[in-house]
């Protein structure tokens, strides 16, 4: 299955910042893995920012993804917060109780200024 | 004392799509299309249609074990204020209520349970009503969903718009 999920990652300040694109499904499987590995392989990396703003579809294997990426940032003691979802995916988390491990802001703009505020 | 008799439902659309990974999404766009201006609110129409894509990715790989040559059929009908969607495989697989485990965050972080078992949970989070049917070999996954009104607009889960 061809995946239709794009990842680009970058830094700022402390954080690593891995934009997707696209669709989350279990065909981004590798997009993701890769792109966390990539994103904390820099620096410090005490927190990872998942970027979903350009991002169209979730689904019930996209959420595993995010899962299993979220237990091995745990494992490394980092931290994973989110920006850029949709009503709809905010409220997903929310059912799913990842928004209780994982902080939601609205937008990058907003994460990135509030992760600088508390230092990480 | 009068009852009206419930108004009979009314054929929106059926059709099916090969049981391939992906066309979930085939089913939650056509599924999306033909309800569009029944009274679903934007949020309710989302629900909806991650519900549909979700039984459908059932049916693809469960029911029907991504053989591409049996079909997921999909019927959508209107009852009086309600959309109801059913979503049916035939190819033998296990039903999509046999297979759901109850997930648990807390323990698939944990390493407990499979990060994966999401798409019932789902489902029945997003939809007013969810049935599964069987016979023989052919399952149904019914989804219910009330259109308009406070009444709809207060069922399941509070709006995040």
């Amino acid at each position: 299955m061809t995946s239709t999920c794009e990842a680009r990652t970058r830094a700022i300040g402390a954080a690593a910042i891995i934009e997707l694109t696209g669709e989350v499904d279990g065909s981004a499987a590798e997009v993701l893995t890769t792109a966390y590995a990539d994103a904390v392989s820099v620096g410090e990396a005490r927190t990872v920012v998942l970027d979903f703003a350009a991002v169209d579809y979730i689904n019930s294997t996209g959420i595993a993804l995010i899962v299993s990426v979220l237990a091995k940032a745990r494992a490394e003691r980092r931290q994973i917060v989110a920006c850029g979802l949709s009503a709809h995916y905010r409220e997903i988390f929310d059912i799913t109780r990842l928004s209780d491990f994982i902080e939601l802001f609205p937008d990058l703009d907003d994460a990135v200024s509030q992760l600088a505020a508390a230092g990480a | 004392m009068t009852r009206r008799a419930a108004p009979a439902p009314r054929r929106i659309a059926a059709f099916a799509v090969p049981s391939e990974p992906g066309n979930e999404r085939l089913a939650l766009a056509r599924v999306s299309e033909v309800v569009a201006g029944l009274g679903l609110t934007t949020a309710r129409l989302e629900r909806l249609k991650t519900a549909v894509a979700e039984a459908a990715m059932n049916a693809i790989e469960h029911g029907n074990n991504n053989r591409a040559e049996i079909p997921v059929e999909v019927e959508v009908l209107q009852k009086g204020t309600e959309i109801v969607v059913a979503i049916s495989d035939s190819g033998g697989g296990p039903a999509a209520a046999e297979a759901a485990e109850n997930p648990d965050l807390a323990r698939k972080l944990d390493g407990e349970q499979s990060p994966r078992g999401w798409g019932l949970f789902l489902i029945r989070n997003m939809v007013d009503a969810m049935d599964v049917t069987t016979e023989g070999a052919r399952h149904t996954v019914t989804l219910t969903m009330r259109t308009g009104g406070p009444e709809a607009e207060g069922a399941g889960h509070d709006e995040h718009v």
